[in-house]
Formats: structure tokens, C-alpha cells, sequence
């Protein structure tokens, strides 16, 4: 009987004469290099090695996975300061009250806590760590049970006393040690070393319940959920942190799920092989793969997969630190009895971002077979069917939300262990998540050629409010391309019938398209695009049979650069189903008017003569290669149109210089739209990590305003920046008659859970059906507008009304996701600066 | 107590290639490569390296460690957790791992039934009283098939530089390879075992009539195990504290076994079934959604279907389609090399799926509605 062959048929590649791979060492793979190698290195200006802690601390040190090796939290980017006005307050008034809970909760630490740090020195002066400390704690009748020591840096719950402490210790050699302990600093709760301090403590917390660390957080491997269709294992964890916030330190603690698959690397390449031609599989792998998360079978470490090394094989020897030559085939199965069988499978490279040890960062080389795959590809993401498997186990209601971050801190309240290690550092945890008041803001009305409309709050979406109302501006349809295969000739007349349905309502003239059959290959769209598209066509329709990204991609790319008209491009499949068929036209002739430069709503914008920016980056991690920003800013008063630009970058540019140009173009635009110059610009800026709001503070708003001052002498416009955050932990309930809720959309929250150096605020804008609404993170780190808080949180709440491809509110201000919207397209699709003749329509949408 | 790092301070000049330590630990992994002992304890397994190295020998069931000392075990015994790994492919065996607090002077009967003992490095840690008590403890009481017996030989020390007495402040005594030998060899016949010994750490050239840095003994017991001596025991109180406990993942654990199995069942019918409805029906995807709420569907896994044609050649195994319900029939999945592995035999299969699954009224096949993909 036939069975599946255990291996994917051969020719990983031909063997070739071995060059070993330019890798690396001891015992998880990882080390020194061999030889010269030419691999960047991760950005320089890395925070120095942080403090090993040890005494019961051992096995963290603060620069311990998920610790501070990158400053996660932006400490110590102090950015109100600078900003005048809100040094007094940051906080709004208007809205009405609203009793919350957050998934926070206060670290307590006895009154006139102190932690106290000492310098230890030795004469004669020691060198092995361990010695240090085994000198050391030959006085723990003086330094106490409880401390925490890193060779040379020795943290204390208590004062020693004096200043200076002098004791000897003698080696096992019979010499006497000097040990000079100097007490250098009395830290307070809140100083960063104090935070540092409290976050090792509580990972180790987390590690006393049995918790696995996997990455930054902590999941609980005794009750996964799995969904065996697609060999996924979800765990149920927590992330955390402890930081200084407005009012006191807090935890900062949510449910969090880590997404696991039961198949190796080398499972996933053998499925793959069979599912795509020979010459085309290692490109496939390499999209599938490079800039996954694997999980070593050996050891508890996660790496990312930066390359495939096709050249490498198992069999491929490296130097241990010891000098000796081993390949890993022989390495793993003599330290970890693991067995290798595919010797011809190919080798993962990682580049190790960061300090290991003793260890130099550098590329590590990982067998396929013994790694794990983690998280979701793109793939899954976008089959709709499994998001809703997993949607099930991993969208908490409100109520239940709660509950779990409830059942965090009640095992931490309960174990003796834990308590014991709080109790002898002098730190507790409230029993209490946070509660606070809010404020959710008045109600936008939308405006649409002359009515006003109110919408159902609960839902934030007025999409059945203003069905049959005339747009603002309608672009007729006088000229345009209806292009389809002949398999989908109905879809593509239905869709004109119902066209001619749904556009008189909507103020749209409409002829009959010029309806083209095509052949289904990608160079026969083309054809017919360059054959038939005249100056006078308003938009081309595509309906294709399938979302083969390769045609997609091609009549974007064909319609955006070369021959720049606006274009739509519909599945057949979406039409297919009467009962909907209504709805989605209407979605679709709504979409093609904002693509032709139409408007559909506004919503009443009080401040005059305001250019408002929404900047996005799209990270192209297949390839590796590129990265895009999208930029988009405001053309008139009611925010209805929009200029925008995209800056493509290789690898290591900054984006800076490019935004720069498209600042300066945006500003040109308006003036030829306007007559005038803007005399306020608001900037949205999203896509930043953690950890570089630094680099946006020192180096992108300088060039803002650079270029601000570029144009003219005598401009002088206020200019603010926000930050948007759309990942953020936090969460926030609301108290409904004794039940928890989800906060409802115009939810704004300026105390408590803001950061006391920033000018941040936090709203719920969107309405969530299932599961708990996510808040929005806007810091404001320049501001010279003068503007109140109130105004800048209405101004932000008014732009998520502004989305056209939602009639609805969303979670951040229209011209984020429209510049998200730019910026995957042309990384995903067009790979280059779209033509500038589109750039005052949203043909991105 | 740090027995690891104290000897590499005093080695500094006679280096060892691998570290001793890592010799004595490599000594205990080959012996249990030889042996393939499934219960192994180490005692004074301080911080659990030796117990952490051992984990990964696929003949042991069940890991014990014990220490006079908690703390130093419990600073890193979180190693000896099950990784995220063990979790996603369970292992065949079954693996349990637990530390003990207390002393080698006394009895306990979780330590009972081990076929191999470790003692790295402990004896010259007790106090005379306790090695008198140590023999009858390890040798009469807990009667291992093995014990590994390792000590500083004394004779090396004039070699190791800055050594006045003993190697470490916490040694009692060090002895010499007479000393050693007469104790082992009187310990060997007063509880029925025979002992060879060895050791690791060369002395340099020319210096070899001092021996090995580190002495070994190992001892085998004569008689065979007879399951009236384990029961004979009288019952002791516990006496240790249990500090740590793991247990592991494995097929050998029905629960486990069953989800791994109805895991790899769906997954498999879910290939067959994909492969069955491409045949029948052509992609459905959409792109460009007008509607932003992203509904795509993408079939995952249309592979296989070439040699799913070969593999199902009688006519019984064919899955087919009737009306919305896809039939896959279980012979067919029983015939996928990683679900029959698993079962063993197709009883198995049918028992340990059955109600987890949805079956076909005759129950020879998994039934799925081929429509809630395609909505």
C-alpha cells in the first residue's frame, strides 16, 4: 500500500562542497562567528548590558528576555515638558461621566519604602562572579536573606547603616578579602531602577505559578485549546508590566492567547512541496516562512526567521567554544538526544538582535526540524472560517475578561511563595483592579448633502441611517470599463443591473459600461486595459474570478503607475448571493465614488484653516526588503479629500527625508486648493513601535519643521504630532448595572492609566460585537497649537467618523487608515510610488 | 555549595578539556546510555544540571533529584519543566520529574524502585555521622540496580594549585584511592554489589601514578530485584519534602494520546476532504472586498490530492460527496502513516476518536458539511 513519503522527494538542492555555515555556538547555537562575516549587525546604540540579578534572582537579569534590552515602555521620553500648555493639566472636561475599571492594578510598597543600592568592591580584586558573591553572602547575618546582587551592584530592602561597610571574607585559598559595600543610592518607588526592579520580580512571580515564558509573555500550557484543522494549539496567558503611571505604579496586566502549531518547520515545507511547482517552492518558502516566530524543540527560546540557507544542511559542523568541530547533527543528538533525519533539509538563519550572555550577537543557524512554528501566516489570517474558530477561545467578553486578569492577581494574593518574596522586598499588590471616572464626549451628527443623521451609539455605524441619501459629491459614470471573464458574464451584469438600482439614489449619473469579456489570464486584462482605456474613462471594473493575488496585483500596479485611473476590482463570489447583493453594490458603487475623487459625509469641523496628516508604514516582511509609508493630509475644511503620497524605502533608509517631500507637496496642494497655507497641521502618526518614540522625537518632528520652515520665512504654522497606538494592553470596563460592559464608542480617559511625562490620552472610538473594545493610545509629543486637550480629543474622536470605506466610527482617525490603506497596496501590490495624478483621490481605498 | 565552580577555580592551571564537571555529568549520561535505567535519582543534585542533562535520555521515566539544600535546587529547577514543545508533540514515553529536600541519612520510600543512583560529588560533603548512615540508606534501603559513587581523589591535590587541605571549604574529607576502594569494595560486600572503578580528569604526562582528579565507583547489585524486597520495606514516614514536581506530556497518558490523535484525524481528513471538493469545485476567493470586513476563504491544504488518487485503491476507503456531506471514510485516515503510528491498530483508532468526531451512521467514516466552507 502507498503511502505518504516520509520526506519530500529530494533535491533540497545538490550537495555541494560544504562551506559551513557563517554560524555559531554553544548550547543553543549560538556565538561567535567563524571567520569574516559581512552580516549587519542590529542598530547600534544599544542600552549597555543591564544588571545580572542574582540571590534567588539568578536566572533574570534586566536584560533578561522581554526586559529592557529595548526600552518597551518609551521611559524616559519625557515629551510634556516641552509642551507648554498642558503642564498645568492634560485633561478634558466635556462628555458625561463614566464609572470604569481598568485591567490595572496598584503596586503597593510600605510607607518610606526605599530599595537601596550598594557598591560592592574587593581588595584584592576578585573576578569571577560567583566568587564575588560567595565572599559576599559569607555575611548574610548583615546583608539579610533578602537582596539581589549582580557581581558588583547589590540592591537591599534595608539600609545598612553606614555609608560605607567594611567586612573580610576569606577564600578557600586562605587569603583575606576586603569587601567595601557603598551605598551609592537611596532609590525611591519610582525611579527607573525601582520599575526594572519590580518587573524582574514579577516575571519571577509568574514563573512560581508555572507559567511558561514564551517571548514577552507568560502562558499556561495545562489547558490549551486546540484546533486540530489547522494543527493550532492556542495557550492562555498574560502579558504584563509595571510602570509609572499618572498617579501611582501599577501592573498593568491582560489576557493574552500565544498561538502555537504542532507541526515543525520541516512539516510545513514537506506539505508545501507538494502544493506548489519545483522551481517555484523555495520562493514559496521563503514567503511563508522568513519572519515567522519558531520555537526551538529543545530549549524554551524564540527566534525569528530571517533566511533560509539552502546550501546549508545538518550535516554542516561548527566550533563549539571549546574549539572542537561538530556537526549538528551530532551536536543535538549528543546534548538534547534529538534525532535528526532529513539530512538534506535546509538550515534557518536568525540574526540575533541582541547580546546573549557572553555571547556576540550574530546569526544562528536552526534545523527546520527542530523548530516549531508559531503565530499565524498571512494565509491563515485571512481564512475567514478558522479566524472564527479561534475567535471563539480568544475574544473575552468583557465580563470574562475581567475575570481572568481577576484570577492573576488572586494567584498572586494567594501563594505563599509569591507573598513571601513581596513581603520581603516590602511590595504588595491591591486586590483591586483599578476603577476611575471617564468621560465619553458628545455624539457626532453626520452630515450628507443637507440632512443631518444621528446613529445608535452601541453600534457606532450609520450605514442604514443615510441609505438613500445623496452623496455630498457624486462623480458620474458617464465613461467606464466593465471588464470579466465569461464564466462571470452574470456576476458582471447583475452587478450593472444593481448598479443602475442603488447610484440614482445616491446623486449618480450612470451610463451603461463598456462591458469587455476577457480571457482568465492576467496578461489578457492587460491587453484589454492598454486596448480600451481612453482620457475620458472614469474608472475600470474588474471582476475576477478568484483573488489570485498575481492578477490582482498586476492591474493595480498597471492602473496605479502606468496608466493612472482609478479601478475596482470585484470577486464574482461576492456577487453571487442575492440576499446580499444589494448591500455589497451598494459598498461597492460607494467605494468606486470615493475612488473617482467623490464625497459621501462629513461631520462638523470647528477649527479653521487645519491641515490634518495620517502617516502609516507597512513593513514588508516576506522579502525583507522594503518598507512604505503612506501619507495622507487633509485638502479642505470639511476633510472630505485628500492628497496623498507614499515613500518607498529599502532596507536601513530612514524614512524621515521622504516624509519630508511629501510634506512639502501636501502643502502645495493645499495652497492650489485652497488659495492660502494652513495655518495649524495635525499629525497623525501611526505605525510606530515600542521603543521608538525616541528616535520620532529627535529626529522626524525636527524635520517637519524643517521643512515647514522651507517654505517660506514669514510661515509659521502650529504644529502638532500625535503618536497613535492601536496595540496597546490596556483595557477598560464599564460598570452597567453591577455587570461589566464595554465602554461605549467616545469613551475618553486622561487620568490614571496616562503616563505623567506624556501628553497622552486614550478613546474608544469603535464598537465592538464580540469580545472587549480596544482603546486607542494618542501621545501628543509636540505641540505648539495651543490647542485645549478637549479640543485635541474631539478633533481626534470627529476624524475616526471619516473613514469612506466605513460608514461607521473606527479605531483611529480616518487618515491613519487611509494611509495604511496606501501603504499596503503599493507593498503588497505596487512596489513603487503610485502616479501622482491619483494623489488627490482615494483610489487606495 | 557550589562543588562545580570550586573546582574549576583550583584547576586554573591543569585545565580540563571538557570542564570536569561536564566529564563526571558525560560519565553519568553514557552509563545511562549502556544501561538504559528508566527510575534514576540523583542525590545532592544541588542545581539540577546532571538532572536537566538526564531529562533528555529518552529510556528515562522517572527523574528524581535530592538535596539537603532547597534553595540552591530551587533556584533553577524551572528547567526541568516541560518546554512548550513537549506540549505540542507529546513524546512516546512518559516522563515525571520531582525534587526532594532532605538527607541521604535518612530513609524515604519515594525513593524506592530506582534502577540507576547518582551520587556526583556528595560524599565528602556528609558529616561522618551521616556517611555511616549512607550505605545502608542507598546500598540496603533504596537497592538500585546501579549506584554511581564520585569523589575528589587526594592524591591529585598537590597538582591543583592554591589546595591546602580540601578542594572545597564544605569537604569533610577527601580521600585517597585506597581509602575510597577499601570503603566502596567493604560497602560492595555488605549489600550484595560488585564495584569497579574509574574516573575522569587525566593527570598530566608523566604524572599519572596519581590518578584520576575524580575517583568513581560503580556499583552493581548482585542479586536480582525481587519485588518482595520492595515490598517488604516497612513503610517509613515521608520524611522529604517534596519541592518540585513535573510530569510530562505523553501518548502513554490517554488524554493526551486521544487529543494527538484527534488532531491528526481532522487534520488528515480535512487534506482529503480539500482534495476531494477542489476536484469538484474551482477556487472561491475574493479580493478587493468592497466590504472591509475581510471574508476570504483559501483552501489551505489542496495538497496531496496526487497521492491521495494512489493511496485510496480499494473502493471502500474512496471518500466521496452526498449532497453538503463529505464522507471520509476511516480506513483511509487509518492508512496515513502518522494516525496508524499513533493508533496501532484501527480498534484503537475507533475508540479513541468516538465522540470527539462526527461519524457517519454505520460509523465507518468522518462526516463534514462541505457548505460551511463556502458561505
Amino acid at each position: 500500500q502507498q503511502t505518504l513519503p516520509s520526506q519530500a522527494p529530494g533535491r533540497w538542492r545538490p550537495q555541494q562542497p560544504r562551506i559551513p555555515p557563517s554560524v555559531s555556538e554553544e548550547p543553543i547555537g549560538r556565538g561567535q562567528q567563524r571567520g569574516p562575516q559581512s552580516v549587519p549587525q542590529g542598530q547600534n546604540g544599544r542600552r549597555p548590558e543591564g544588571l545580572q540579578i542574582s540571590a534567588g534572582f539568578q536566572e533574570l537579569s534586566l536584560t533578561d528576555r522581554g526586559g529592557c534590552r529595548k526600552d518597551f515602555h518609551d521611559l524616559g521620553v519625557n515629551t510634556r515638558q516641552a509642551i507648554e500648555h498642558v503642564q498645568e493639566s492634560k485633561t478634558g472636561s466635556s462628555g458625561t461621566m463614566i464609572k470604569l475599571t481598568a485591567n490595572y492594578c496598584r503596586l503597593m510598597s510600605r510607607p518610606q519604602w526605599a530599595l537601596y543600592q550598594y557598591h560592592v568592591g574587593y581588595s584584592p580584586e576578585m573576578e569571577a562572579r560567583r566568587l564575588r558573591s560567595a565572599l559576599l553572602f559569607q555575611h548574610e547575618e548583615l546583608i539579610g536573606k533578602t537582596h539581589a546582587f549582580d557581581g558588583s551592584i547589590l540592591f537591599l530592602p534595608k539600609n545598612l547603616g553606614n555609608k560605607i561597610t567594611e567586612v573580610f571574607s576569606r577564600t578557600r585559598n586562605g587569603e583575606d578579602v576586603k569587601i567595601t559595600i557603598t551605598l551609592t543610592n537611596e532609590l525611591p518607588p519610582t525611579s527607573p531602577t525601582c520599575l526594572q526592579f519590580y518587573n524582574i520580580i514579577f516575571r519571577r512571580l509568574l514563573k512560581m505559578l508555572n507559567l511558561q515564558q514564551i517571548g514577552r509573555n507568560y502562558y499556561n500550557p495545562s489547558d490549551p485549546i486546540s484546533v486540530p484543522t489547522h494543527r493550532l494549539m492556542v495557550w492562555p496567558g498574560f502579558t504584563s508590566s509595571i510602570l509609572q503611571y499618572e498617579e501611582s505604579i501599577m501592573l498593568c496586566t491582560d489576557v493574552s492567547h500565544k498561538v502555537l502549531r504542532s507541526e515543525t518547520v520541516l512539516d510545513f515545507m514537506y506539505n508545501l512541496y507538494y502544493q506548489v511547482e519545483e522551481q517555484r517552492f523555495r520562493d514559496a518558502c521563503a514567503k511563508e516562512l522568513i519572519g515567522l516566530i519558531v520555537l526551538t524543540k529543545y530549549n524554551n527560546r524564540t527566534y525569528r526567521v530571517d533566511d533560509i540557507d539552502w546550501d546549508g544542511n545538518p550535516q554542516c559542523t561548527f566550533r563549539k567554544a571549546d574549539g572542537s568541530e561538530i556537526s549538528f547533527v551530532d551536536y543535538y543528538k549528543k546534548q538534547y538526544n534529538q534525532e535528526i533525519t532529513d539530512l538534506n533539509q535546509p538550515v534557518l538563519i536568525s540574526q540575533s538582535r541582541r547580546k546573549r550572555g557572553s555571547m556576540m550577537p550574530g546569526p544562528v543557524v536552526l534545523i527546520p526540524e527542530l523548530c516549531f512554528l508559531t503565530g499565524l501566516t498571512e494565509k491563515m489570517r485571512n481564512d475567514f472560517n478558522m479566524m472564527k474558530d479561534l475567535a471563539i477561545h480568544t475574544r473575552l467578553p468583557p465580563e470574562k475578561r475581567q475575570r481572568e486578569i481577576g484570577r492573576l492577581i488572586d494567584y498572586i494574593r494567594k501563594d505563599d511563595n509569591v507573598q513571601k518574596e513581596l513581603g520581603d522586598w516590602g511590595l504588595s499588590f491591591d486586590s483591586n483592579l483599578l476603577s476611575f471616572t471617564g468621560r465619553v464626549v458628545q455624539r457626532e451628527k453626520i452630515l450628507q448633502s443637507g440632512s443631518v443623521f444621528d446613529y445608535n451609539p452601541q453600534f457606532a455605524d450609520w450605514s442604514k441611517e443615510t441609505r438613500g441619501t445623496p452623496l455630498i459629491c457624486a462623480k458620474p459614470l458617464d465613461n467606464w470599463l466593465l471588464i470579466y471573464t465569461r464564466r462571470n458574464y452574470d456576476a458582471a451584469n447583475t452587478l450593472l443591473q444593481n448598479l443602475f438600482k442603488v447610484t440614482p439614489s445616491m446623486g449618480i449619473r450612470m451610463n451603461k459600461a463598456t462591458m469587455i469579456e476577457v480571457e482568465d489570464r492576467t496578461e489578457a486584462y492587460l491587453r484589454v486595459l492598454q486596448q480600451s482605456i481612453t482620457p475620458d474613462t472614469n474608472i475600470a471594473v474588474c471582476v475576477l474570478s478568484s483573488s489570485r493575488k498575481d492578477k490582482y496585483d498586476a492591474i493595480k500596479k498597471y492602473l496605479c503607475t502606468d496608466c493612472p485611473i482609478p479601478s475596482q476590482c470585484v470577486i464574482a463570489r461576492t456577487l453571487s448571493k442575492p440576499q446580499t447583493a444589494m448591500a455589497i453594490t451598494t459598498k461597492i458603487a460607494l467605494q468606486m465614488n470615493c475612488k473617482m475623487g467623490g464625497e459621501l459625509w462629513s461631520v462638523e469641523i470647528p477649527l479653521k484653516q487645519v491641515m490634518v496628516v495620517g502617516i502609516d508604514c507597512y513593513h514588508d516582511t516576506l522579502c525583507g526588503k522594503q518598507s512604505v509609508a503612506g501619507f495622507v493630509a487633509s485638502l479642505n475644511q470639511t476633510m472630505t479629500r485628500w492628497f496623498s503620497r507614499c515613500v518607498v524605502q529599502g532596507r536601513g533608509q530612514e524614512l524621515v527625508d521622504g516624509l519630508k517631500a511629501c510634506l512639502q507637496t501636501a502643502l502645495r496642494d493645499w495652497f492650489k486648493w485652497n488659495k492660502y497655507l494652513p495655518s495649524r497641521i495635525v499629525v497623525y502618526r501611526d505605525g510606530v513601535g515600542d521603543g521608538q518614540l525616541n528616535t520620532l522625537v529627535n529626529y522626524e518632528v525636527p524635520q517637519f519643521l524643517d521643512c515647514l520652515k522651507s517654505v517660506g520665512e514669514d510661515y509659521n504654522p502650529r504644529l502638532t504630532v500625535i503618536v497613535v497606538k492601536k496595540r496597546v494592553n490596556t483595557r477598560f470596563f464599564a460598570e452597567c448595572g453591577g455587570a461589566l460592559q464595554n465602554p461605549p464608542p467616545g469613551t475618553v480617559v486622561d487620568v490614571e492609566v496616562t503616563r505623567p511625562e506624556w501628553y497622552d490620552f486614550f478613546i474608544v472610538s469603535q464598537a465592538v460585537r464580540n469580545g472587549c473594545v480596544a482603546p486607542t493610545h494618542y501621545n501628543v509629543i509636540y505641540d505648539t497649537s495651543k490647542l485645549k486637550p478637549d479640543h485635541m480629543q474631539r478633533l481626534t474622536y470627529k476624524l475616526c467618523h471619516m473613514y469612506y470605506n466605513w460608514s461607521g466610527v473606527i479605531r483611529v482617525p480616518a487618515p491613519c487608515q487611509y494611509a495604511h490603506k496606501l501603504a499596503f497596496l503599493v507593498g503588497q501590490s505596487i512596489h513603487r510610488e503610485p502616479n501622482l495624478l491619483l494623489s488627490d483621490r482615494l483610489y487606495y481605498l | 555549595m557550589d562543588k562545580n565552580f570550586q573546582e574549576e577555580q583550583f584547576t586554573g592551571i591543569i585545565k580540563f578539556t571538557p570542564p570536569l564537571y561536564k566529564q563526571r555529568y558525560q560519565f553519568v549520561k553514557d552509563l545511562v546510555g549502556k544501561y538504559k535505567p528508566k527510575k534514576v535519582a540523583d542525590l545532592g543534585c544541588a542545581d539540577c544540571t546532571l538532572l536537566w542533562m538526564l531529562k533528555f535520555c529518552s529510556c528515562i521515566e522517572v527523574l528524581a533529584g535530592l538535596d539537603i539544600c532547597a534553595s540552591v535546587m530551587k533556584e533553577k529547577m524551572h528547567r526541568l519543566s516541560p518546554l512548550p514543545a513537549d506540549y505540542l508533540q507529546p513524546a512516546e514515553r512518559s516522563l515525571t520529574v520531582t525534587l526532594h529536600h532532605g538527607s541521604v541519612a535518612h530513609k524515604d520510600t519515594c525513593m524506592l524502585g530506582f534502577d540507576l543512583v547518582t551520587c556526583i560529588e556528595l560524599i565528602e560533603h556528609l558529616e561522618e555521622s551521616e556517611l555511616k548512615l549512607f550505605p545502608e540508606v542507598v546500598f540496603g534501603f533504596m537497592a538500585p540496580s546501579i549506584v554511581v559513587i564520585s569523589t575528589p581523589n587526594s592524591e591529585f591535590n598537590p597538582l591543583l594549585p592554591g589546595v591546602t587541605l580540601f578542594r572545597d571549604l564544605d569537604h569533610k574529607f577527601e580521600w585517597n584511592r585506597v581509602q575510597f576502594q577499601s570503603w566502596s569494595l567493604e560497602t560492595a560486600r555488605r549489600y550484595d554489589y560488585s564495584v569497579e572503578f574509574t574516573g575522569v580528569g587525566h593527570p598530566p604526562t608523566g604524572m599519572e601514578n596519581v590518578g584520576f582528579c575524580t575517583q568513581i565507583g560503580v556499583f552493581v547489585r548482585k542479586y536480582p530485584q525481587t519485588s518482595a524486597s520492595v515490598q517488604s520495606e516497612k513503610p517509613t514516614e515521608a520524611v522529604y519534602k517534596m519541592v518540585f514536581k513535573a510530569v510530562y506530556p505523553s501518548l502513554k497518558d490517554e488524554n493526551y494520546l486521544r487529543n494527538a490523535v484527534v488532531s491528526e484525524v481532522i487534520f488528515t481528513a480535512q487534506i482529503i476532504k480539500q482534495s476531494l471538493l477542489d476536484r469538484f469545485m474551482s477556487e472561491h476567493e475574493y479580493n478587493d472586498d468592497p466590504t472591509e470586513r475581510k471574508s476570504e476563504f483559501q483552501p489551505s491544504m489542496n495538497c496531496f490530492s496526487e497521492d491521495l488518487g494512489k493511496l485510496v485503491v480499494e473502493k471502500s476507503m474512496e471518500p466521496f460527496i452526498n449532497g453538503n456531506v463529505v464522507y471520509v471514510p476511516l480506513k483511509t485516515i487509518f492508512s496515513f502513516p502518522k494516525v496508524n503510528r499513533l493508533c496501532g491498530t484501527f480498534e484503537k483508532l475507533c475508540k479513541l476518536i468516538a465522540g470527539k468526531v462526527t461519524l457517519s451512521s454505520d460509523g465507518s467514516a468522518l462526516m463534514f458539511n462541505s457548505e460551511h466552507e463556502n458561505e
